[in-house]
């Protein structure tokens, strides 16, 4: 339903001009929970700003159910926003805030206060509808400027980080409402978050951002699984690289016992592997198998993390599930074996900059 | 408590010369309207407390009309000033930079700068030429001059208020498909009220207040507060006056603690 072919956004003429999206394309289906996940400054919020109409884009073609949107005023698109920092109206109350849309479309009165008393129960604030919105908690602020956001019932609703001015806990109950929110109203959602645990927990997929480009889109298990390059994997959960070489379709490692069949064109590649994949102790057969020695172990309750150090002291970490009686997998200090899976290594190219 | 930030009221004899300054400041003020209330005639000499200057001021016609001019020239050019100063307020702050704004900058709040009585004796110039050739005599010339030299104190409050708004709500709006006016009408003028309200009450007592310009300008015959008391004491020093110098000195502090209670709200 919304497709971005080529979007670009720069800022500023001549030579101080930042570009902050670079050609961006990507397509998003009808009721989609579509999650843009990147570090600081990667072009988030300018790539909402775009879709919104807020800003018009430098190049490239917005397409909202076949129409051209990208230099639509934002007051004349089906796309609504809840800000950062909520952007409540101060001098309104609660109820004038979630009917503030319909009333600027001009609909009845009848219809307005119908809405806004569905969507207050929507979002469970019903008994606050004649309490200023400045008198609010955080959380009571959020659920209100979902409310007005929804309203009007958005082709698309875009989130900018919408749960990060929560604590801890509030925002966990919130993903959950969010997600609630979303299935119960079958809409669909942009949300911009740089955490990528709340990423992979709401998102049907998410689109990876680096420097103004989209690295990967996928849904969070092949972005975990299958990152498409070396800063994916860097920036979605802790993983292991390790340089390597292909020859004649077998990879081998420096510091391996022998090399392992894989599918790869030859040259140099980096090898990467999840900590939760690295098994200790047994030399395993479908495996490569180095040879480590035990830096420290770090017990974090469900397992614990065991940093090893290879023979040329590249780092690498394990994860092995703590059993109920089953003490330490094994002590700093100590020299083992380790055996890299072959099914769970990723083999990127590794000219790659993280 | 070492490295608490540089503290006035610590610096020696510092809360001595402030007493001196509210003394100096406001004991005059305090004989002034003490004496409005006296009986006799004379300043010093107490015959009793009573209500008969005032009586006799709301009995005095001269003095009606003055002030019956000075309360319309005073809501005139603040309306104006306020109108005005808002439009100027919301070009300055609302706008990317444009050309030439920090010269809108300084011409708008040059009559602050400006010697009142160079902008008195220019208005002069000029307006007598009008009155000439026109052969109006009325209001209209006293209502422009102080609608002109009110905008910078209107301005003010309004473009502080303005620089404190959040932006995201006007771009919230937008989103929420309010169109530029109905943005305008539902949101930043509700959140601008209360500067422009300041702002208005400003403007009014500095125009309530004004002397010079209005004696250089006025029409023969034509008096405000202000310039009908100079006239006044320049002929004889009542006790009426005292009445009348204290109901103006309320009007204008009334007013000023308004303006100040609602700058001061929601900060
Ligand atoms: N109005 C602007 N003028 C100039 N540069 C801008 C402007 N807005 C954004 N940028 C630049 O564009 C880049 C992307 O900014 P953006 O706000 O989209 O980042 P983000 O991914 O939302 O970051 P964050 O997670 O910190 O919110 C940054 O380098 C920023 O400096
Ligand atoms: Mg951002």
């Amino acid at each position: 339903m919304l497709d971005l072919h080529r979007l670009t956004k720069s800022f500023g003429k001549g030579d101080s001009a930042v570009t902050a999206l670079h050609e961006v394309s990507f397509s998003i289906a009808e009721g989609e929970f579509f999650t843009l996940l990147g570090p600081s400054g990667c072009g988030k919020t300018t790539l909402l700003r775009l879709i919104a109409g807020f800003e018009p884009p430098s190049g490239g073609a917005l397409v909202l159910d076949g129409r051209d949107i990208a230099h639509v005023p934002p007051n004349q698109r089906p796309v609504n926003t809840v800000f950062q920092n909520y952007a409540l109206f101060p001098h309104m109350t609660v109820a004038e805030n979630v009917g503030f849309a319909l009333g600027a479309q001009g609909r009845p009165r009848a219809e307005i206060a119908a809405t806004v008393e569905r969507m207050l129960a929507l979002v469970k604030l019903s008994h606050l509808a004649g309490r200023k919105s400045a008198a609010l908690s955080g959380g009571q602020q959020q659920r209100v400027a979902l409310a007005r956001a929804l309203a009007a019932r958005p082709r698309i609703l875009l989130l900018d980080e919408p749960l990060s001015a929560l604590d801890m806990k509030l925002r966990k109950e919130m993903q959950v409402e969010l997600k609630r929110l979303q299935q119960e109203t079958g809409l669909t959602f942009i949300f911009v978050t740089h955490d990528q645990e709340e990423a992979l927990t709401m998102s049907d997929r998410i689109a990876v951002m680096a420097g103004g480009r989209i690295q990967q889109i996928a849904s969070p298990r092949d972005l975990y699984d299958q990152p498409a390059n070396r800063f994916v994997a860097g920036f979605i959960g802790e993983t292991n690289f390790l340089p390597a070489h292909c020859t004649a379709g077998r990879l081998t490692l420096p510091q391996a016992a022998a090399p392992l069949p894989v599918p790869h064109a030859d040259g140099p590649v980096t090898v990467m592997i999840r900590p939760e994949h690295v098994a200790l102790g047994q030399a395993r057969p479908d495996a490569l198998v180095l040879t480590a020695q035990v830096d420290r172990l770090v017990y974090f309750g469900t397992d614990t993390h065991v940093h090893l150090h290879l023979s040329d002291g590249s780092p690498l970490v394990a994860r092995v599930q703590n059993a109920l009686r089953g003490g330490q997998p094994c002590a700093a200090g100590q020299t083992i074996p380790v055996s890299l899976p072959g099914e769970a290594l990723r083999l990127l190219p590794c000219d790659e900059a993280a | 408590m070492a490295d608490r930030a540089f503290d006035t009221r610590r610096l020696p004899g510092a809360t001595v010369l402030a007493l001196a300054c509210f003394v100096i400041l406001y004991i005059p003020m305090v004989i002034l309207v003490a004496n409005s209330f006296n009986t006799g005639k004379v300043i010093g000499q107490w015959e009793g407390v009573s209500l008969h200057w005032y009586a006799r001021a709301l009995q005095n016609d001269a003095f009606l009309a003055a002030a019956r001019t000075s309360l319309i020239l005073a809501s005139l050019a603040a309306l104006i000033a306020t109108i005005t100063a808002t439009m100027a307020a919301l070009a300055t702050t609302r706008s990317r930079g444009f050309r030439g704004e920090g010269t809108i900058h300084i011409v708008l709040n040059q009559p602050i700068m400006v010697p009142e009585i160079v902008l008195a004796i220019a208005l002069l110039i000029i307006i007598a030429q009008i009155k000439q050739a026109t052969g109006y005599t009325g209001l209209g010339y006293l209502v422009i001059a102080h609608s002109a030299f009110c905008i910078p104190f209107a301005y003010m409050p309004i473009r502080a208020r303005l620089e404190g708004m959040d932006l995201t709500l006007e771009t919230a709006a937008a989103d929420l498909y309010a169109g530029r006016l109905y943005t305008f009408r539902k949101v930043t003028l509700p959140l601008l009220a209360p500067g422009i309200l300041a702002g208005f009450m400003l403007a009014f007592v500095i125009s309530l207040d004004d002397v010079v310009i209005s004696d250089f300008l006025k029409s023969p015959g034509q008096d405000t507060l202000p310039t009908y008391l100079l006239g006044e004491l320049r002929r004889n020093l009542t006790s009426e006056i005292y009445a009348i110098s204290s109901l103006l000195l309320l009007i204008s502090v009334l007013i000023v603690a308004g303006s100040w209670l609602l700058t001061r709200k929601k900060t």
